[in-house]
């Protein structure tokens, strides 16, 4: 196999995700053991989530409702809500894009994001931007997140599910050099990939631990499973070559972008590089997701926004739907000069909703659709190759500037 | 105010005032209809403050006498009942009169309805326009004109100049064009005008152009047109038709038409059609209604269409003539079709100018009229 590229690869999975929502959104229940149930009327339901208090009295996630209520005679049990699940999942997934495009939704609590391109550029340690994001999340939505480190996938995977979640900080980085160590010595059962089934295929070949499994012939595996019985034996070596893939499946209302300025900005003219720095990372995002959209939000607020409220929040309707930075500007612009009063602003944000997808895109006589998209699309590739700064506006580099600084931050945060 | 009428002839001129009257104004007097009578005959006007119809109905011609007139005056009738009340009247005359200081009395054979009215002197004024820049069209003409083009005025408020159909007027030729900024239609004539007149941007709204041309007829009769900066006036026989003007720039679409392309096709207008037609039976439910479009080498076209719930179509159909370089290009089907309609050409030419930019149809031989489309983008 050829040497690729090190890359760096995180797995976000979000703790006892439903329960620990349910806990939030209903603060009564912090220091009860909370599971979510399937059908909390039916005792024979399954339990779908149980969250740190309930699993110390041992309940599990998978069992009956009727066991867990056996083990644990003080459980509230709370019925499923899976648009509110699925809501946070997906908002968290999109939190997460302030670091990068590439994220894939892996499942409604696990979420894989390449890091490669983000780390080179600010010089921060893989296990310090875990810890960033870790902390953005909490922030964010108050969920505990613990995050797979891994040089692919399978080993992010493998780093969180086994590793990561029993440690103190939630971070766990498994690599080439303490795979022999720490993962080949775990039961072949716990490998990505390896089902109960596979796992009985493998006690019957001997094959009890994942470094065994390794150093197995690989052309007998080929043999007797093909293609699969090739993938696992590089799974066991870590080696995986699969890309974090943007998920274009997950219907989202809007993509936005919000910033809070170091000081006051007073002039138009500073205000405007920012919201053309927005604008250009929103329809950034916007295309890294294969998206159109037709409605531009823009809004401001000022330095002390619940004492003092000072700010607005106004959207307009576009002709056409867009995935260009100058045309989201160019309607910030006006939502801007018609309703900015002229008070200091400390923060800004941008937003594209009425969200379509990019597939066929009627072009437009008047406006070269076109050249513009083939402009835009040679920019994120040289971003995406060379970091945020790689290709910068003129106007970025003036005093109200914001996007030099933000590109040598990870996702708007100090290192 | 009290008079006589053939009612059948009054019935005509009610539902031409009544086509400009709207249920939705936000001024309550305009859901009325006007009426004067005076000894030359009666005026009847309806408006939505848009739109504006005023037609006279003469007391006689030549051949018939149509009204008596009792004595002359103005009324203000709600155009909701009134129209529907003299359409359902039995007798071949009908007499209205006024009643007190509003209400009238309509009476036909044994029937008698009285109906409240409103104070006239409340109505609006229809605009007097300066008669500065007029010019003249057969009506079949002007009817052309704006069935070949109004079609494709854009149905979004987000830019409104683009709701109306541009007219100009340069060295006694007629040019009107309309676009939704996806597809153009345009269409050349040459008009009856003093040699000077050079009439810019001057831009009807569609709905109104709609509405004349349900009034309008295929006759040769001439139709005279006064432009105005805020006010277009249509004169046809006994009508005068009025519509306000969009305010703003209209687009210059004169360059846009592409006079050399990579690829060009002539093939039959129907086939074509037919052949769109059965594309969008399963991509009309998308929303920008897809259809592909490829060159099969040198006098075939392939026409195909996906829709990845329903399932997908492809055909080839033969064309007259096909030369330059390959074609492969999606557009909005919907839009070809719309325009294929309109053009009586039994053939047409299609330029091509490559997969991204935009492709113009042109009836056969025909220099006259333009339709100029941009593709879609695909994958």
């Amino acid at each position: 196999m050829s040497t690729q590229p090190s890359r760096t690869v995180f797995l976000v999975d979000m703790q006892s995700f439903f329960a620990n929502i349910e806990k939030l959104e209903k603060p009564a229940l912090e220091d009860h053991p909370v599971v979510v149930a399937g059908d909390p009327e039916i005792r024979s339901g399954v339990i779908l989530a149980a969250c740190p208090l309930a699993k110390k009295w041992g309940v599990k996630t998978a069992e009956a409702l009727w066991e867990a209520e056996n083990k644990c005679p003080y459980l509230v049990v709370i019925k499923p809500r899976m648009q509110l699940y699925l809501d946070i999942s997906v908002n968290i997934a999109a939190s997460l894009e302030s670091f990068t495009d590439e994220v894939e939704p892996y499942s409604i609590d696990e979420i894989f994001v390449e890091m490669t391109n983000v780390l080179s550029g600010v010089g921060v340690t893989a296990e310090e931007a875990a810890d960033i994001v870790i902390t953005k999340i909490y922030r964010e939505t108050g969920m505990v997140a613990r995050v797979g480190v891994g040089p692919n996938k399978v080993m992010a995977k493998m780093a969180c599910d086994h590793f990561a979640k029993k440690q103190p900080d939630g971070i766990f980085h498994l690599h080439e050099n303490n795979l022999q160590e720490k993962l080949w010595p775990r039961p072949v059962g716990d490998m990505f990939g390896v089902g109960t089934r596979m796992e009985r295929h493998f006690h019957d070949m001997g094959i009890r631990t994942i470094g065994q499994l390794a150093r197995t012939n690989l052309s007998d595996l080929q043999k007797r499973w093909g293609i699969n019985g090739e993938l696992l034996y590089w799974t066991a070596h870590g080696w995986d070559e699969s890309p974090v893939t943007i998920d274009t499946h997950i219907r989202r209302k809007a993509i936005g972008h919000h910033m809070t300025l170091p000081r006051d900005y007073r002039s138009w003219e500073e205000i405007k590089v920012v919201l053309m720095e927005l604008s250009e990372e929103v329809a950034r995002r916007v295309r890294a997701n294969r998206y159109l959209g037709t409605t531009v939000t823009a809004g401001a607020r000022g330095h002390d926004f619940f004492n003092q409220p000072s700010g607005f929040h106004r959207q307009v309707k576009l002709p056409d739907p867009t995935n260009d930075g100058h045309v989201i500007f160019e309607a910030v612009e006006q939502l801007f000069l018609t309703h900015w009063n002229r008070d200091p602003v400390r923060s800004l944000g941008v937003s594209l909703d009425g969200l379509t997808t990019d597939e066929a895109r009627q072009m437009s006589l008047f406006a070269p659709d076109h050249e513009r998209e083939e402009l835009n699309h040679t920019v994120d590739h040289l971003k995406n190759k060379h970091g945020d700064a790689a290709v910068l506006r003129a106007s970025s580099l003036t005093a109200g500037g914001q996007a030099l600084l933000r590109a040598q931050k990870l996702g708007g945060h100090y290192k | 105010m009290h008079f006589t009428i053939d009612t059948n002839t009054f019935i005509n001129g009610v539902q031409q005032a009544n086509k400009a009257v709207s249920s939705r104004t936000t001024i309550p007097i305009l859901t009325g209809i006007k009426i004067r009578a005076t000894a030359t005959g009666i005026t009847l006007i309806g408006s939505d403050s848009d739109i504006s119809i005023e037609t006279f109905i003469p007391s006689s011609d030549e051949e018939h006498e149509y009204i008596t007139i009792h004595e002359e005056g103005e009324m203000v009738l709600q155009a909701k009942y009134f129209a529907e009340i003299v359409r359902k009247m039995p007798g071949d005359a009908l007499t209205l009169k006024k009643e007190g200081q509003m209400a009238a009395s309509i009476a036909s054979d044994n029937v008698v309805f009285n109906l409240n009215g409103y104070d006239p002197d409340n109505y609006p004024r229809l605009p007097q326009l300066q008669e500065e820049q007029v010019f003249q069209l057969p009506q079949y003409l002007l009817k052309d004109i704006i069935s070949q083009t109004v079609f494709a005025v854009s149905s979004q408020e987000t830019r409104p100049v683009l709701t109306g159909v541009n007219f100009t007027i340069t060295d006694k030729e007629l040019t009107a064009t309309a676009t939704d900024s996806h597809r153009l239609a345009m269409r050349t004539i040459s008009v009856e005008a003093e040699e000077a007149l050079d009439i810019k941007n001057v831009i009807i709204p569609g709905k109104s152009l709609v509405e004349l041309n349900r009034i309008l007829d295929d006759r040769e009769d001439m139709v005279t047109i006064v432009v105005t900066s805020t006010q277009v006036l249509f004169k046809i026989d006994h009508l005068l038709f009025f519509s306000r003007l969009l305010d703003g720039k209209f687009p210059l679409t004169s360059h846009m038409i592409p006079t050399e392309g990579k690829t060009t096709v002539t093939l039959s207008t129907k086939a074509l059609n037919r052949s769109l037609e059965r594309a969008m039976l399963l991509s009309r439910e998308v929303k920008n209604n897809v259809v592909h479009v490829k060159s099969v080498g040198t006098d075939q076209l392939e026409i195909s269409s996906i829709s990845a719930e329903v399932g997908k179509v492809k055909e080839t159909i033969e064309a007259t003539d096909l030369n330059g370089e390959e074609l492969e290009i999606a557009f909005n089907g919907k839009n070809i079709s719309d325009a294929l309609k309109v053009i009586d050409s039994e053939t047409i030419s299609v330029l091509f100018t490559g997969a991204m930019s935009p492709f113009v149809i042109r009836p056969m031989n025909e220099k006259q009229m333009i339709h100029l489309f941009s593709p879609v983008r695909t994958s």
